[in-house]
Order: C-alpha cells, then sequence, then structure tokens
C-alpha cells in the first residue's frame, strides 16, 4: 500500500484492501515482500490504460512521472522517495533494448502468424529500512571497526550476509577508505559472541545502513590513525593521505609511513601524542537513517507463445536498475539475476496448489516448477546512477529489486502476445493450458 | 522420507543377481540408478526388503551394434544413450528422447532398463521402444525369453516382468526416419504428453507408421488409428495433418492432474503425433 504511487505523480489514491483468514500453508515475507504487489498492479494497470488509449506503454509512463526535480517526492500513500530519475532509466532500457527495433520484431513476427509480445515496466523500490519510528525492533545497524596491531583491519557487522556478498563489498569500501590491500580487511558476523549488537539484514538494507555503519566506525578510527600519524611524520593530520599501504603528506609521497608502521605505533605509543588521551584504534558506530532508501528501474521482456501448445518462452530480458552508488557492480548484478529468475518463475510458472479436500498437491519439486537456468535467456543488464541523500556511501540497495520489474513485465508481454484475441490481461501464472484456452477460444 | 530398513546387495554377475533375487522371496528389487526407485521407498509406496544392485555387471551395460539390429544393455545410463555417436547415426530418435529425461544430474543416473521397467505413466523411453518395436530382453529364474515393446507394457506402473525378473537390454532395428516430440512438464521435464513416431517410406510412400504415445493414459500404447491413416498414402505433410489431427479424440482412459486437463492433453497427443511424424518424415 506504501508503494502504490510507484514512479508516478498521482495525486489522489484510493486503495482497497480485503484480508482473508486461510488454512492453506502460511506464507511469510518473500523477495520484494509486498513491492511486488504494488508494481504489479499499478504497472498492469497503466498498460490496460496504454492500449485504451492507443499510447506506447512507454510513452504513458513517461508522462505521468514524478519528475527529477520534485524529490524529495510526498506520495499520498505516506513514503517520501529520496531521490530519482525515472525517465532516464526508461530511455536507458528503451535504447538497451532498441524498443523501436522490438516492436517491429514484434510486427514482422506477427505477419507470420506468430504469438510475440512486448512488455514494461517501471517499478520503484523502497530499501534501507528505515527510520526507528517504524521499525518496532529499531531500524539502526551496528558496526565495529578495529585495526589489529599488524595492520589488520577487523570489522564487525550486525547486517549479518547470507549469500549476498556483502563480506567481499563490507571489505572493499574498508580497503578503499584505508588505502590498504582487499585481504587486509576481514569482516566479522553471525556469532553473537563477538558481533554484540545489530539489527539484521532484510529489506535489502545491508549495504545503504550497515555498510553506512561500517563506514562511519571507520572514519572514527581513520581520524584517530590519522593524529598517530601525523605525530610520527611531523605533519597536520588534515595533509595526510591513506594509500598504497601508506600513510603519506600530500604532495610529499617520500614523507610517508607503512600503514602497519602507525598500526604497531597506536598501541605502543611512547610518548602518547598530544591530543591523544588512549592508545588503540577502535571504534563503534551507530547508524539509523533519517528515511528509507528509494531505488527504481525498467524492464522491457519478449515473449513468444506457442500457437499450438500454448507454451511461452522468454526471448528477451532487459533489466535496468538505479540502486544509486553501487559498491561493486559484479555482486550487484549477481543480486539482479536471482531477483529476475524469481520473479520470472512466479510470472511463468511456480503456483501452489491445493485440491478440494486442502491437500497440497505440488507438494515437491517434481510438480512445483521452479525455473531452470535453460528457461531464461541472456539478461542484458544496465545501471543507472542516483546517489541517495540519505546516506553518505549514496547507495541506496539492490537485493529485492529484481523480483519487482521482472513480473508484470513478463505478463504485460504475454498479455501483448495475445491481444490478437481481445485479451487484456491473464493472471499469473502463465501455464502452458491456460494460454492454450485463450488462443483456442479466440479461434472458434 | 525416510524410507523402511532394507539390506542391499551389489551382484557381481547377471547369475549372482539372478540368485540373490530368489533369495529375496519376493521381497527383492533391482536397483541402478535407483532414480524412480528410491523416490518411491522415500515415499514408501515401494518397501522392499532386499535391494540388488546391478550396476557394477559389465554385460548388462552399453550399447552395441549386432548384425542388424542395436542392442542396450538395461544399465546403460540416459547420458550414454543420449550422446551415444551409433544411436545418433543409425538412430537418432532414441538418443534425442533420452536426452529429453529429466535434467542432467538425472540422466548421468537413470538407465533405459529402469525406465522401461518402472513403466511411469509419462516416461519418455516407453513410447520410443513402442514406435521402433523394439524387443525387451528378460532373464529370470526360469532362463531367458524376449518380449515386444507393445506387449510388455500392460497397465500403470504394470509391465510383464515376473518374480525374480529383470530386464537385460533392449533390441531393436535402427531406423534414422524416427522422431520424438514431447510436451514437456515443466516441474519433473516428464512428458504431459510424448510422441516417438517411426516411418518406413518407399518412392515416396509411407510404407509403414509406428507411432508411440506417453504421458497421455495410464500407459504407453500405439496410435494405431493414425498409423493405419498414414500407410500407403503420399509421404507429405497435408497426409500427416489428415491422420493426426484426430490422434487425441478417440483415445480411451486419458489423464487428467494439475499439468493438464484430459481435454488438453487430448488436443496436444494430436500436435505433438504432428511434429513428430514431421520430423521424422524430414529426417534423411
Amino acid at each position: 500500500m506504501l508503494m502504490a504511487s510507484a514512479t508516478y505523480r498521482i495525486p489522489a489514491i484510493r486503495v482497497t484492501l480485503t484480508e482473508v483468514f486461510t488454512n492453506k500453508t502460511p506464507t511469510d515475507a518473500y523477495r520484494g515482500a509486498g513491492r511486488p504487489e504494488a508494481t504489479y498492479y499499478v504497472e498492469r494497470a497503466l498498460d490496460m490504460l496504454a492500449r485504451e488509449l492507443g499510447m506506447d506503454p512507454a510513452e504513458v509512463r513517461r508522462k505521468n512521472f514524478i519528475p527529477p526535480d520534485a524529490f524529495p517526492y510526498q506520495t499520498p500513500m505516506g513514503a517520501t522517495y529520496d531521490s530519482g530519475n525515472y525517465e532516464a532509466a526508461l530511455d536507458a532500457a528503451l535504447k538497451a533494448s532498441d524498443w523501436e527495433g522490438l516492436k517491429k520484431a514484434r510486427d514482422e513476427a506477427r505477419a507470420q502468424r506468430r504469438l510475440v509480445g512486448l512488455g514494461l515496466s517501471m517499478y520503484v523500490e523502497v530499501c534501507g529500512i528505515g527510520p526507528s519510528s517504524t521499525l518496532p525492533m529499531g531500524g539502526w545497524e551496528h558496526a565495529h571497526v578495529a585495526i589489529e596491531r599488524d595492520g589488520r583491519i577487523t570489522a564487525t557487522t550486525g547486517a549479518s550476509p547470507h549469500g549476498q556478498g556483502n563480506e567481499t563489498t563490507f571489505a572493499q569500501m574498508l580497503a578503499d577508505q584505508f588505502g590498504v590491500p582487499l585481504d587486509h580487511v576481514t569482516v566479522q558476523h553471525g556469532d553473537t559472541s563477538i558481533a554484540k549488537q545489530g539489527v539484521g539484514t532484510f529489506g535489502s538494507r545491508s549495504q545503504a545502513v550497515g555498510g553506512t555503519a561500517l563506514h562511519m566506525a571507520g572514519t572514527k578510527v581513520k581520524a584517530k590513525m590519522a593524529k598517530f600519524a601525523a605525530a610520527l611524520l611531523e605533519a597536520h593530520e588534515e595533509d595526510l593521505v591513506f594509500e598504497n599501504g601508506t600513510i603519506a603528506i600530500v604532495g610529499a609521497p617520500a614523507a610517508s609511513l607503512k600503514f602497519q608502521h602507525v598500526a604497531a605505533f597506536a598501541y605502543v605509543p611512547v610518548p602518547l601524542p598530544e591530543g591523544i588521551t588512549e592508545p588503540g584504534l577502535s571504534a563503534d558506530a551507530y547508524f539509523e537513517p533519517s528515511n528509507n532508501t528509494y531505488p527504481f528501474g525498467c524492464h522491457i521482456s519478449m515473449i513468444e507463445i506457442d500457437r499450438e501448445t500454448g507454451e511461452p518462452t522468454l526471448r528477451k530480458l532487459v533489466a535496468v536498475d538505479d540502486a544509486g552508488v553501487l559498491v561493486n557492480p559484479l555482486i550487484v548484478e549477481g543480486q539482479i539475476h536471482g531477483g529476475l529468475a524469481q520473479g520470472i518463475g512466479q510470472a511463468m510458472m511456480e503456483q501452489a496448489v491445493y485440491n478440494a479436500d486442502g491437500q497440497l498437491v505440488t507438494g515437491s519439486f517434481m510438480d512445483y516448477a521452479m525455473p531452470r537456468a535453460t528457461d531464461f535467456p541472456r539478461f542484458e543488464l544496465q545501471s543507472t546512477v542516483t546517489p541517495t541523500p540519505v546516506n553518505p556511501l549514496g547507495a541506496k540497495g539492490v537485493g529485492e529489486a529484481g523480483t519487482l520489474g521482472s513480473t508484470p513485465c513478463i505478463v504485460s508481454a504475454a498479455v501483448d502476445a495475445l491481444s490478437t484475441f481481445g485479451v487484456k490481461h491473464v493472471d499469473m501464472p502463465l501455464r502452458p493450458e491456460k494460454l492454450w484456452r485463450i488462443i483456442r477460444g479466440g479461434r472458434s | 522420507v525416510i524410507p523402511t530398513a532394507f539390506d542391499y546387495e551389489r551382484a557381481t554377475s547377471l547369475e549372482d543377481a539372478l540368485a540373490r533375487l530368489s533369495a529375496a522371496g519376493g521381497q527383492g528389487k533391482v536397483i541402478a540408478g535407483g532414480h524412480s526407485l528410491l523416490p518411491l521407498m522415500k515415499l514408501r509406496l515401494s518397501e522392499p526388503r532386499r535391494l540388488v544392485d546391478i550396476a557394477a555387471i559389465a554385460e548388462l551395460r552399453g550399447i552395441r551394434e549386432m548384425a542388424d539390429t542395436i542392442a542396450i544393455g538395461a544399465t546403460t545410463t540416459h547420458h550414454e544413450v543420449a550422446t551415444s555417436q551409433l544411436l545418433l547415426r543409425l538412430c537418432p530418435v532414441v538418443a534425442e528422447a533420452a536426452g529429453t529425461i529429466g535434467d542432467q544430474q538425472v540422466r548421468n543416473r537413470g538407465t533405459i532398463g529402469g525406465s522401461l521397467a518402472h513403466a511411469d505413466p509419462s516416461a519418455d523411453l516407453p513410447a520410443v521402444m513402442l514406435a521402433l518395436d523394439a524387443e525387451l530382453q528378460l532373464a529370470g529364474p526360469d532362463g531367458r525369453r524376449a518380449v515386444r515393446a507393445q506387449d510388455f507394457f500392460t497397465d500403470l506402473f504394470t509391465v510383464d516382468l515376473g518374480d525374480g525378473e529383470l530386464i537385460t537390454a533392449v533390441r531393436f532395428k535402427p531406423t534414422r526416419k524416427a522422431a520424438y516430440a514431447k510436451l514437456y512438464q515443466r516441474a519433473s521435464h516428464y512428458a504431459i504428453v510424448g510422441v516417438a513416431a517411426a516411418l518406413e517410406v518407399q518412392g515416396g510412400t509411407i510404407g509403414s507408421a509406428r507411432i508411440g504415445l506417453t504421458g497421455a493414459g495410464s500407459h504407453a500404447r500405439r496410435l494405431t488409428a493414425v498409423e493405419q491413416a498414414l500407410e500407403g498414402r503420399p509421404a507429405s505433410d497435408e497426409t500427416i495433418e489428415a491422420a493426426a489431427q484426430h490422434a487425441g479424440v478417440a483415445l480411451e482412459d486419458v489423464n487428467a492432474d494439475i499439468h493438464a486437463s484430459e481435454e488438453y492433453r487430448r488436443e496436444m497427443v494430436a500436435v505433438f503425433a504432428r511434429r513428430a511424424l514431421r520430423a521424422a518424415l524430414a529426417r534423411t
């Protein structure tokens, strides 16, 4: 409901929700958790509008975007979008997919009686959760950074990753901050005897909130380390630069100290430099964001449906995602690949089926269809970068983005492919028999 | 999820396997790849007391050309069948169908004999064996015998295989003019409908046709009405179209499940019969 405004300037929004009790298997937050649903309904509605008006689906969206100069933008649903440039993402996706060329290819295929359709979807995410006023357990994240006596860095985070790759991105950030090799940074997490405080990883918050907490702890330690180095170099701490494993005076690289030399000195500071009251190099930080972040993007797909069997095949998928500043683009791509696979699986095949007695009949992966790598084309990914003002990294978060745009854009492509039969909407998943019935109904 | 307790024995020769099966007194099961049997055991739909593993018996494995026939040993894996240069050259339909089974991990373990003996109603290979008029070679306590594929598959998970008997090989006359087409069940990759078609064409006329169907009913069967509508007619797309279009209409005992209704399956029988026949005709 919070995200019902999507990427559009909508003056007034009315939402009706129906809650139901069910004795089916309970479900809980699934990748995207609420945002895919909001995106799906708004984007499907815009496609219906485009069809009604005879407009290109890209253009109907362009006309209704929240413009870049309107941020921070308060939606009627109560969200305050931090930053955005939706038209840039749309244009990047149109260009990357060769939208006009795709339309031509679709029309040529249709002339040969092939059922080919295009789908386009915008999305806006809510990530980097969030202000403590919105979360009962607190919206902050904790970090601890220590420079060990040998110059190695130990970082501890409460945003404990379980496969997202944050050990790498967190280490990269700190290695950059201190000008040391990546393998000199160890990231610790997941053990409550080590990570004393933490809220956790969820809601695509690890980089934007946990990463910022680490950056803040790193900044504190770096300031203290600069004082030790300044004393040894007889320089001003503002004149120091941390690079290539050294701490040097700007403009005088010959006057430099090895990073580990300064680290060792910090633990045996004889004499204790002026302005420093205790030895050691470690700091804690808590970061509580003033707002969530709102990443966004545009996904485009092409689908072909077998006229005889109803089987849909995904021919093309282009995703342009804007997650703010990217720490590690490769890891971001991996997150998007996984999200796309889940979103496409939901749109095309996944379905929990119960029989009339309430028995789950898709109780194993022999009957519950999960997508395989062979069900996908090569994903074509691009990114635009609109930094968030909410944190000093400018990073917005990306963990769930792939599930938002892909699902409506797949269904829209299928509806477009079936438009010759007067179809305006098809519910997920796109099971072959369902599509076959539409095609067959259209024939008679 | 946990099978009932069982003994496991690895047989060293065919004679050894037969002796061990006999000794199990009807409580034994043969295992090779285990890809059909183990899931059933985990669901306790099958509760053998003794498993006799035949996977290590050399004489049961491999693909051999013998005079004008090809024999595939029972424990030959789907992967070995799918990638056999001999089959791809002389009888590509078998390799083609084996390559559509499950996924690579399944094909690395599952065996042709296991698939045929298990006779899952949606398994791919029974349809191919019917189209090739293959002969299943069996060995048991009373010696050896051979059964034609069309007599072997008798009902749901039911085949002409006696107590203590096992499949040693399948044998068929190779033909290049045969093809397999299937509608995949997207979760398991079993066939919702699978059709294997083999044609003999002489001088532009279809001399004989054999069509095996799987997935539609309780067990694999021939589409004899379609075969008859092809025989003696010109080898053309028009003949195929006319013969196949009603292929599903008159079938008895057509399955319906969450993956496909009876109505859809009947229609898909016609679609995939046409596709298999066209592909067979196109092969040279």
